[in-house]
């Protein structure tokens, strides 16, 4: 449909900022202008008599100075409190919207979201975890964040909204989305994935197409608190689904293990939706952990001197305590996925180690 | 007034200065310099030592920038090496360059000086402190040699207590650095309390003095709770006592708390100098008094003493509690108060001055346009919703290179060639100085004012790749960083050359009436014969230019009683006048 840089998530022709797609949007943008015709307001006199008295005051050596005046009290006075009216208005204006954020309307939808190293997981209920945050249009949703490893931070340009996550607490925060994303064309979308089989491994790239892999358009998602290796590759998307049938339609799609699909195939795909790939590579290379290539059914050594198999109890024990029996040679960081993959998911998980020892 | 301009037969001028009494000639051999005590030689090793660490740091920051030329990095091979080049650069800026340029090397030479003293008032300490800093600036080549260091250099928990990197070796080495900042700060508040010269009150310091006063009470006040901090951060690496890592039950906020306590005063330790450095330059190369001095002195100690009550702001985003942060917005306004009465109180010494163009100014002007940007970008920050919004984007890494490198980096320059004929007795060329601040001002701009766009489009900080969408701008930025580059290169030959092919620097080029220009240029190692005689540090009315020389002499020396007699009585008494 249109082409060139508008394709890219949030683009607009504004200067300043990027699409504005949540109630805080404008309430923030408009607060920026205020401040930045204030500074302008100050900048362009300073500049004018910077560049002035430099240029008509400019003398020869030794000429002497046309003043000796050496103080004017009543103008330093003035020039001291004036400018702090306008400050009161500034943070008057940014204590009032900074409240707005803070107070979450009774009607919110509620989301848990996991950050850990690198990625999301949005739980939306039912034992459906995807890294994606699927929302509905026109409802206020409250998102509550914690972190299992180190600090990330939750930033989405287009809410103008932001907050550390930080581990050992959950910190909240709400936004009331007002644009709905669109969908693509099912044409586009066979595309797109013909595309990904034939050239990308059947990996779906959606910052190539610029639209997620059931064919949304979206929001971007950021992490903006440094948190090592892949802070930048910490991104996902938020999609604003129009109706709930919608939003919920695509839910179910999440929630189970669909008929027909094997579970070393659905193995492989929470592989890659729950972020095992961050430190579990499946090319044999050393990542944070061990890598999944050959891995099942090899005897391992452990940091507690004790050696094993590794089998199908020891893969389970790993998900659900990962630090009782850690590879040697590796630091005990994997957070515990106990309650948060079905047994089924977890089979699937073990299927698909097993069929990269094949 | 023409007779101002007159022969090298009148007047006072303390001449030529001798190979047996030049500090830099009068012993030779390694050890007379690493066992000197002689503060301008300690101010003169701490220079070479800042300035190999911005060499370096330097280096980092084009490789940054070159990295970033293309959405999907360009010069490293993995993000962990960028990572490290990001924190390295950081921390080598921060610890080994910004926090000691000024007050470490530029004080240690000036601060005696100016107070017509022969040298601060524990020379000993203030050896020892060059030492720390060189172990500590070692610890830090060790992390470097070692696994490197990926924390950025702000060290959060739980991420620095958890990476493999050199964590332990690089916050031994900030906290090495940190007794290195005390013992200056001490060793300067000690002498300014105690050293200066009969009539030199308190206000009639050179304003100088006044911003490294405020600094060294920052220092000192400051700085052991980032030692503090830095041990209780090994202490849980190393023992999980359980303070910053939720897995032993600490709280990482809490290490936020301590470690802003420092790194925000810490940033007026970094700026106040570069204050007190453009209140002189300004002032004398506009050969007129100073504007309201007393504002000046003051808006300095408010701002080192509102400094320490706004550390808040750097965790808007963090979840303290609302009041908290409604409360630390309000209290960072504040500090912006005192910032903006200097820069009002600079343009108006400007006025009907007489000003010369020399490299010192050029930088002087550089340094009020560049911190008024950086000085209004802050209040997008202190502005609340407008923050949650901004924060750690490159809206705020636009923002501090402008306060710090704009800022301290540009006005520390421009001491630098203010004070160059007097450190090393040579003149530069004017020419090839306007030329690196022309080409500095400009890549510093090309550099930067792309980042503020950049950032409140949505492009968070400290990302190894990007989003396609922000490809061009950071293209803009890139090319700006390799022209600032180019023209800090020009100013370093410049200043290089100087030192084999420069001119004999007479002993006040520029015009000043404070202390340092009243001796000779390189000062002698005594600096001065008997304690001199101190009027106002800012009036220019007896001074003349001498052509042939290119030399100020003093038209109406105190030492000379036949030209004091000459001398018209004052029309009121001293007191009458205020401030004189």
């Amino acid at each position: 449909m249109i082409s060139g840089s508008h394709l890219l998530g949030d683009y607009t022709d504004r200067f300043w900022f990027p699409e504005s797609a949540s109630t805080f949007s404008d309430q923030v943008d408009s607060t920026f202008m205020l401040v930045l015709w204030i500074c302008i307001f100050f900048m362009v006199p300073i500049t004018f008599a910077l560049v002035y008295f430099t240029i008509r005051f400019m003398k020869k050596k030794g000429e002497p100075a046309e003043s000796q005046v050496s103080h004017n009290t009543p103008l330093e006075i003035a020039w001291s409190i004036l400018p702090s009216f306008l400050l009161v208005w500034i943070f008057a204006k940014g204590a009032l919207g900074y409240i707005d954020q803070q107070q979450v309307p009774d009607n919110a939808d509620t989301l848990a979201v996991k950050a850990f190293k690198w990625g999301w997981a949005v739980d939306y209920g039912g034992g459906v975890i995807h890294p994606e945050l699927h929302i509905l249009n026109d409802q206020p949703t409250q998102l509550t964040m914690r972190s299992s490893d180190v600090i990330h931070s939750l930033f989405i340009p287009a809410f103008r909204v932001k907050r550390d996550i930080v581990p050992g607490r959950f910190n909240d925060m709400w936004f009331h989305p007002k644009v709905a994303s669109q969908r693509v064309s099912d044409e586009d979308l066979e595309q797109a994935w013909a595309d990904a089989k034939e050239n990308n491994d059947g990996v779906f790239d959606r910052e190539k197409y610029q639209f997620t892999e059931d064919g949304y358009r979206f929001h971007d998602l950021y992490c903006t608190e440094y948190c090592g290796k892949d802070h930048s590759k910490m991104q996902t998307v938020v999609v604003v689904h129009e109706t709930r049938e919608d939003l919920n339609a695509w839910i179910k799609k999440y929630s189970v293990r669909p008929d027909g699909v094997l579970p070393a195939e659905y193995g492989k795909l929470l592989y890659e939706r729950r972020g095992c790939g961050s430190c579990h590579s499946l090319d044999g290379s050393r990542r944070v952990g061990p890598s999944f290539l050959g891995g099942f059914g090899s005897d391992r050594e452990f940091t507690d001197g004790t050696k094993g198999k590794v089998d199908e109890a020891y893969i389970r024990e790993s998900i659900i305590e990962p630090k009782a029996l850690v590879v040697s040679g590796y630091n005990p960081v994997m957070p515990s996925y106990k309650g948060q993959l079905s047994d089924d998911d977890i089979d699937s998980i073990i299927a698909f180690l097993k069929s990269l020892s094949e | 007034m023409a007779e101002h301009t007159v022969g090298r037969s009148r007047g006072f001028n303390p001449g030529a200065i001798s190979d047996s009494d030049n500090y830099l000639k009068n012993s030779t051999g390694v050890l007379s310099w690493a066992c000197t005590l002689d503060h301008k030689r300690i101010g003169l090793m701490y220079l070479v030592g800042i300035l190999t660490s911005f060499f370096g740091g330097g280096l980092l920051a084009l490789g940054i920038r070159a990295h970033l030329f293309t959405p999907s990095g360009a010069l490293f091979a993995d993000n962990d090496t960028y990572n490290q080049v990001f924190t390295l650069h950081g921390a080598i800026m921060v610890f080994l360059f910004i926090i000691p340029s000024i007050p470490a090397a530029l004080g240690n030479f000036l601060v005696p000086v100016m107070l017509g003293a022969k040298d601060v008032a524990f020379p000993r300490l203030n050896l020892s402190s060059f030492y720390l800093w060189v172990i500590g600036a070692l610890f830090f080549v060790g992390a470097l040699m070692g696994t490197g260091l990926d924390t950025g250099w702000t060290f959060y928990t739980p991420y620095s207590t958890t990476t493999e990197t050199s964590v332990i070796l690089a916050t031994l080495g900030a906290f090495v650095l940190g007794f290195s900042s005390i013992f200056t700060g001490l060793n300067f508040i000690v002498t300014i309390n105690t050293m200066r010269p009969p009539g030199m009150t308190w206000f009639k310091m050179p304003l100088f003095l006044w911003a490294t006063y405020s600094t060294s009470i920052i220092q000192v006040l400051a700085t052991p709770v980032l030692g503090i901090t830095l041990l209780l951060l090994i202490a849980e690496r190393t023992m999980h006592i359980g303070i910053f890592d939720p897995e032993f039950n600490g709280d990482p906020v809490t290490y936020q708390h301590f470690f802003w306590f420092y790194s925000h005063p810490a940033v007026y330790i970094m700026i106040l100098p570069a204050f007190g450095i453009i209140s002189e330059l300004i002032s004398v190369h506009s050969h007129k008094h100073i504007f309201g001095y007393r504002f000046i002195a003051y808006s300095s100690i408010a701002i080192a003493l509102l400094g320490f009550l706004v550390w808040g702001h750097h965790m808007f985003t963090s979840g303290m509690s609302s009041l908290t942060t409604i409360i630390f917005s309000a209290l960072t306004f504040t500090v912006s108060i005192p910032s903006a009465i200097k820069v009002f109180n600079w343009l108006a010494t400007l006025y009907k001055g007489s000003i010369s163009l020399t490299t010192p100014m050029c930088y002087a002007i550089a340094f009020l346009f560049l911190f008024t940007i950086g000085g209004l970008t802050g209040l997008f920050l202190g502005v609340l919703s407008v923050d949650l919004h901004l924060h750690d984007t490159y809206f705020i890494v636009a923002h501090f290179h402008y306060v710090m490198m704009g800022g301290t980096m540009i006005a520390f320059l421009g001491g630098l060639f203010h004070w160059w004929p007097k450190m090393t007795g040579k003149m530069f060329s004017e020419l090839g100085g306007q030329i690196s601040c022309l080409i500095v001002f400009l890549g510093f701009n090309i550099t930067f004012l792309p980042q503020f766009v950049l950032g409140s489009r949505g492009m968070p900080r400290r990302y190894a790749t990007y989003d396609p969408e922000f490809a061009f701008l950071h293209q803009v930025s890139s090319v700006g960083a390799f022209i600032l580059g180019i023209g800090l290169l020009i100013a370093g030959v410049v200043l290089l050359y100087s030192l084999f092919n420069g001119k004999q620097a007479p002993p006040n080029p520029w015009g000043g009436v404070t202390l340092e220009w009243q001796c000779t240029s390189p000062p002698p190692y005594y600096n001065f014969s008997r304690p001199p005689v101190v009027g106002d540090p800012y009036d220019f009315t007896g001074l003349g230019w001498d052509e042939d020389a290119e030399n100020y002499i003093f038209l109406n020396p105190i030492e000379s009683p036949d030209e004091a007699s000459e001398k018209v009585p004052a029309q009121q008494p001293a007191h009458a006048g205020g401030q004189e």
